[in-house]
């Protein structure tokens, strides 16, 4: 078990984050920074993805790991992530049609995206295993598979041109944003909540930022004289979303992705503004961490097994809609549900890594 | 050995029967409803004794006072004018699914081609997660800025209601994005949530179904009611068949048909209503508009399988 550091850090801070959020309309939601910027919590989730990326496929001094291992590395971590998806959503559906038979009452049977499960079950199912159903919510974990996927090109084209991941990347975002690509749904029109082909992007400047911030003094030195310009955007980001000032996307010139604020084609407005969060608060980890005391390593263990506490945080934030929805919501509930919420995906991280610590002798030694 | 052949020949004319049967009936249905587009006699309030839409099926057959409230649709109308085919962008939780044919968007694209001959109608469906008095506004205007259609059919209160967000502060964000929409010279028609016997007495449930009634009477826009068709239908079927969960909870092909068409419905009768120089249409009797709040004396008996599988 690794020590807190910065990376766990703020990963725990983006899954605490992304687990309040996911319960709409609990009074916790306003103190979440999504509600006081263009970005929110997912553009650090996978910006992260792709920095612990760089992390796991060298070895402690920056040498790059052999090209086949990091290519299994990222396929077995890909087939983790989609094993983790399928089971969420069947425990999500169960979850929904369970309460929906308990309380009587078929309104919860159109939670987010989950009635075309329940009317149309045989092409769902379908549609299920492909990732191309998605119910609201639990979009990202399917976002993650594709890139997951497709990153050991950009992994090894890094490793010979940096810049050369970085034009592919570039070049696939912008495409993307003026022809509106993206993946399509099935069944159900329309397409993918998180566009993998924009939000790529970020985790491929991740990847990339982790291997220049090791080895550039410049880009350091620059990052730090940047603070200024971070903090300019990030106080824009605060009175745009606070005064609620954003494009009328019918008004905005073709291509209409390239000015409005949209999530998920990860639009420009949305990606300078984490970079400007980036630029911000990249320093703030080493202030913080000595004054928060067991925050730190709370926030840090969650980030060191964000998958399992990700996945369960899913989970727990859906059980507290249903909850809230059951009881009429109030402070009261929403204290203690995501008060819960929050020990339990504490203990989620503390027992994973109790488990892995465990010796288990029906299996062989990893 | 004549027996087999004779019942053979006797299947055989049989299905001939049946199906020039159907056959004859089959030209009459297209037709019929252009036949019946007339508004119903405008009930003056008193819905016991007003007569059901019969232009409906008959299992979706509903007092049109309960089923709709009608308002200009200036946009679709220029579209049938210009004889280009008129896009539709339906949102909401039931929108999804359109891989089987069984399913909403479908069964409206039908009913509204059956509705209005010679016109193209081009369904484009989107499910939509979030709620409206957060970031769903936001994702809509997104979608119509994609689609670009000439009508948004919002299915509208759903997710809201499951996350029991303000209800001020929901009829404000749906009353600004219903503006926006208008705005921009894009006709909306609203359609309220499910009706569920369990959710009948809940009072905070009842008031976002009031306030989509209410935005759409501000915004002159025309309502689906499905809420109160639900409640209707619900309280006409009762046949003492007891609460069978199982087959209570299928959402099934019924409860999408009946919306479909009465969504038609009150399009086919909105387009009709704003010909004459009647701008007072979408002022709607004030019976129209029936708060449900006796919902729970009726709910008191289950409804029967068919409705409460609405299914969306």
């Amino acid at each position: 078990m690794r020590e807190p550091n910065a990376i766990d850090f703020w990963r725990g801070l983006a899954l605490v984050t992304i687990f309040v959020n996911h319960i709409p309309g609990n009074t916790f939601e306003r103190y979440t920074y999504s509600q006081y910027g263009i970005s929110d919590a997912a553009e650090l989730f996978v910006f992260l993805a792709g920095w612990s990326i760089g992390i796991a496929t060298r070895g402690r001094d920056g040498s790059p790991e052999p090209r086949l291992k990091t290519v299994l590395r990222l396929l077995s971590r890909t087939i983790e992530v989609y094993r983790a998806q399928i089971t969420t959503m069947a425990l999500a559906l169960g979850m929904i049609a369970g309460t929906a038979l308990a309380l009587d009452n078929p309104l919860l049977l159109e939670w987010h995206n989950a009635g075309g499960f329940f009317a149309d079950p045989i092409q769902t199912m379908v549609g299920f295993v492909l990732l191309t159903h998605q119910l609201g919510f639990f979009n990202i974990l399917p976002l993650y598979v594709v890139l997951l996927g497709i990153a050991p090109v950009f992994v090894l084209l890094a490793r010979a041109n940096r810049v050369a991941a970085l034009a592919l990347s570039f070049g696939l975002y912008g495409a993307s944003l003026v022809f509106a690509w993206n993946l399509p749904s099935w069944p159900g029109e329309g397409d993918w909540f998180f566009d993998p082909l924009c939000w790529q992007l970020l985790l491929v400047l991740g990847f990339v930022a982790e291997d220049w911030n090791r080895r550039s003094p410049w880009l350091r030195t620059w990052s730090v004289r940047l603070v200024p310009l971070g903090i300019a955007i990030v106080v824009t980001g605060i009175v745009l979303a606070v005064l609620e000032i954003r494009p009328d996307p019918l008004l905005v010139p073709e291509p209409r992705l390239l000015f409005t604020f949209d999530k998920t084609y990860l639009t420009p407005a949305r990606l300078i503004h984490f970079l400007g969060m980036l630029l911000a608060f990249q320093t703030l980890y080493a202030v913080l961490a000595p004054r928060l005391g067991p925050v730190t390593g709370y926030l840090a263990g969650l980030g060191r097994n964000s998958l399992a506490v990700f996945s369960i945080g899913s989970l727990l934030s859906l059980a507290a809609q249903l909850v809230r929805f059951w009881t009429g919501g109030g402070v009261f509930v929403d204290v203690s549900v995501v008060g819960s919420g929050l020990i339990a995906l504490g203990f989620t991280a503390w027992f994973v890594e109790w488990r892995s610590r465990k010796p288990r002798p029906s299996s062989p030694p990893a | 050995m004549a027996l087999p052949q004779a019942a053979a020949l006797l299947a055989a004319s049989l299905i001939l029967a049946v199906s020039s049967l159907a056959a004859s009936a089959d030209p009459a249905a297209p037709a019929g409803p252009v036949t019946v587009v007339s508004p119903p006699k405008p009930g003056p309030g008193n819905d016991g004794a007003e007569a059901l839409d019969v232009s409906l099926s008959p299992e979706c057959r509903v007092p049109g006072s309960k089923l709709y409230t009608l308002a200009r649709l200036g946009a679709v109308k220029l579209a049938l004018k210009e004889k280009r085919p008129v896009r539709v962008l339906t949102i909401g939780s039931s929108s999804a699914g359109l891989g089987a044919s069984a399913t909403y968007p479908v069964k409206l694209e039908t009913a509204l081609e059956r509705s209005l001959p010679d016109v193209d109608v081009v369904v484009e469906s989107r499910g939509m997660q979030g709620e409206i008095a957060s970031g769903a506004a936001e994702r809509l205007r997104n979608m119509v800025a994609e689609v670009e259609p000439d009508l948004v059919i919002w299915q509208v209160g759903t997710h809201d209601a499951l996350a029991r967000v303000d209800a001020e502060a929901f009829a404000s964000a749906l009353d600004e994005t219903v503006q926006w929409i208008k705005g921009h010279e894009i006709d909306v028609v609203l359609v309220t949530p499910v009706y569920t016997a369990s959710l009948a007495s809940d009072e905070y449930y009842n008031t976002l179904v009031r306030k989509v009634q209410e935005v759409a009477l501000r915004e002159g826009v025309p309502l689906v009611q499905r809420y109160e068709a639900m409640r209707y239908l619900s309280s006409q079927g009762q046949k003492g068949e007891g609460h069978l969960l199982g087959s209570q909870f299928r959402l099934n092909d019924l409860g999408l048909r009946c919306m479909a068409e009465h969504v038609t419905r009150a399009i086919t009768l909105s387009l009709l209503q704003a010909d004459p120089a009647v701008t007072g249409t979408a002022k709607p009797p004030a019976a129209v508009i029936v708060p449900p709040r006796d919902a729970a004396v009726k709910a008191a008996s289950p409804p029967p399988p068919v409705l409460i599988a609405p299914g969306d």
